[in-house]
């Protein structure tokens, strides 16, 4: 495969995941591999930020890349927190160790193997999900023609992300509908055994559902499905003194 | 454009509430006789959200009584159902509902499902009283007013304390608790399960002609005994 049709085909594999139920972990990893095997990278990272606000690493193309990215959140100070605080693109830096931007990091990515770094957020209009990180082993900074691959590549996970994020919100959400539907569905067929058990009127039979499960400490759910699966002693329903 | 109908669908909506308006809002936006919005889950019809005249309840009512109709189709496929002539299709299909709903005055009827991501909730249903297909917008139209709707449920969702059914949506729906207690009845009648004492409701009301809720009512009155 040529270049450009390395590139085409990752970006159409990329767009894939936003319509395939697909697993963030794999779509990140595949886009730090891509970065190393098509844009020239040494190494890449990536980080995503949690519900609270704090990055995780999240992929990384190789161990040793691995390891500086978990000393770049232990130490604080990193291009891809930078990436993520501003929402903004880190430019090529070399590093020095001990001086610049970040001290530390610098010390331990120069130790590392690698010379320069470069940085862009994972971003959606006003949203920032988390960073991608680039290193380079050389002093030379990447080709602009790769950094804008580079960009359009961090954007498409971006929008995969949220995309992923809204549809496991909504998923929660009708799975919490469906489950108080089908509660109250069988209370109300609960009710319809009790009534019919102790021949009382609905209100009375689901009065003595709830005084047995408040009495029993219990749920009303849980009483009402042993109500209709006949699990509970059938004699209960039809006197007062059996609940208590 | 999209951006428009939404925007104007929104303002349609705007300030207020209720179930009720998302059908109503549906009917005028669309240009259709009526609408409907069935809440569904698993594999079954949990009840209506709202209808905005009698034709649109029996649509409804059919569909939950009989598990056949647009509705169904649109939320089981997971895509838009479009029967342009009720009275005379193509292929003819949902053999108990259709007489029923072309007696009372459906001559097309549209099924678009609502859903959010790959979560799906159920279908809006719509139907006009002349038969004809729907034209380009109104088929757009009807896709954005389902998003809408699929929108608008579960933001309200979203409020309701956990294990419960948001009040909004309670409000004006019909989930038809009373076929629930009437098949609870009549499980300890027939002594079957419940699950099976709704099949015979089920088969008493096709039957007998009569809408599923009613024959339940019956059943919950004491006016009427299975088996």
């Amino acid at each position: 495969m040529s270049r450009e049709e390395s590139l085409i085909r990752s970006l159409v594999d990329m767009a894939d995941t936003l319509v395939d139920d697909y697993d963030v972990i794999d779509l990140l990893t595949g886009l730090t591999d891509r970065c190393v095997t098509l844009l020239g990278a040494s190494a890449a990272g990536v980080m995503l930020a949690s519900a609270e606000g704090d990055l995780r690493l999240v992929a990384s193309s190789s161990e040793a890349m691995r390891v500086l990215e978990v000393f770049e959140l232990q130490a604080q100070e990193g291009p891809c927190l930078d990436a993520y605080r501003t929402g903004r693109r880190v430019e090529h830096e070399n590093l020095r160790s001990g001086t610049g931007r970040w001290p530390r990091f610098s010390a331990v990515a120069l130790q590392a193997g690698f010379q320069s770094v470069f940085a862009l957020p994972l971003r959606l209009r006003e949203t920032t999900v988390g960073a991608l990180n680039l290193f380079h082993v050389g002093q030379a900074p990447m080709d602009e023609r790769d950094v804008v691959v580079a960009q359009a590549f961090a954007d498409l996970a971006s929008i995969s992300i949220l995309q992923h994020r809204a549809t496991t919100e909504a998923q929660r959400l009708n799975e919490q509908l469906s489950v108080a539907l089908t509660s109250r569905v069988v209370i109300e067929q609960a009710k319809g055994v009790i009534s019919e058990r102790a021949g009382v009127d609905l209100a009375e039979a689901f009065a003595r559902l709830r005084a047995y499960a408040r009495n029993h400490n219990l749920l009303l759910t849980d009483v009402a499905q042993a109500a209709v699966d006949g699990t509970v002693d059938r004699s209960v329903w039809t006197g007062n003194a059996a609940l208590g | 454009m999209a951006g428009d109908r939404l925007r104007r669908i929104l303002a349609e909506l705007a300030g207020v509430g209720g179930s009720a308006r998302l059908c109503e809002v549906s009917t005028s936006v669309i240009g259709v006789s009526g609408a409907g919005i069935m809440i569904m889950s698993g594999d079954v019809p949990h009840g209506s959200l709202c209808s905005t005249n009698e034709v649109s309840a029996l649509i409804e009512d059919l569909q939950y009584t009989l598990g056949e109709g647009p509705c169904v189709d649109a939320y089981r496929a997971d895509q838009v159902v479009l029967e342009p002539d009720l009275a005379d299709p193509v292929v003819p299909r949902w053999l108990a509902f259709t007489p029923p709903a072309v007696a009372a005055g459906a001559r097309a009827v549209f099924g678009f499902p609502l859903r959010l991501g790959v979560a799906r909730l159920g279908a809006i249903n719509l139907y006009r009283d002349r038969p004809g297909p729907l034209d380009n917008d109104q088929h757009a139209d009807a896709l954005v007013m389902a998003d809408v709707a699929a929108r608008w449920v579960l933001d309200v969702q979203a409020g309701a304390p956990e294990g419960a059914l948001a009040s909004s949506l309670a409000d004006g729906a019909d989930f038809h608790y009373v076929v629930h207690n009437a098949a609870g009845m009549v499980s300890v009648q027939l002594g079957v399960s419940v699950t099976e004492a709704l099949i015979r409701l089920r088969a008493h009301a096709f039957s007998s002609g009569r809408p599923l809720g009613d024959v339940a009512r019956d059943v919950v009155d004491r006016t009427l005994r299975l088996g």
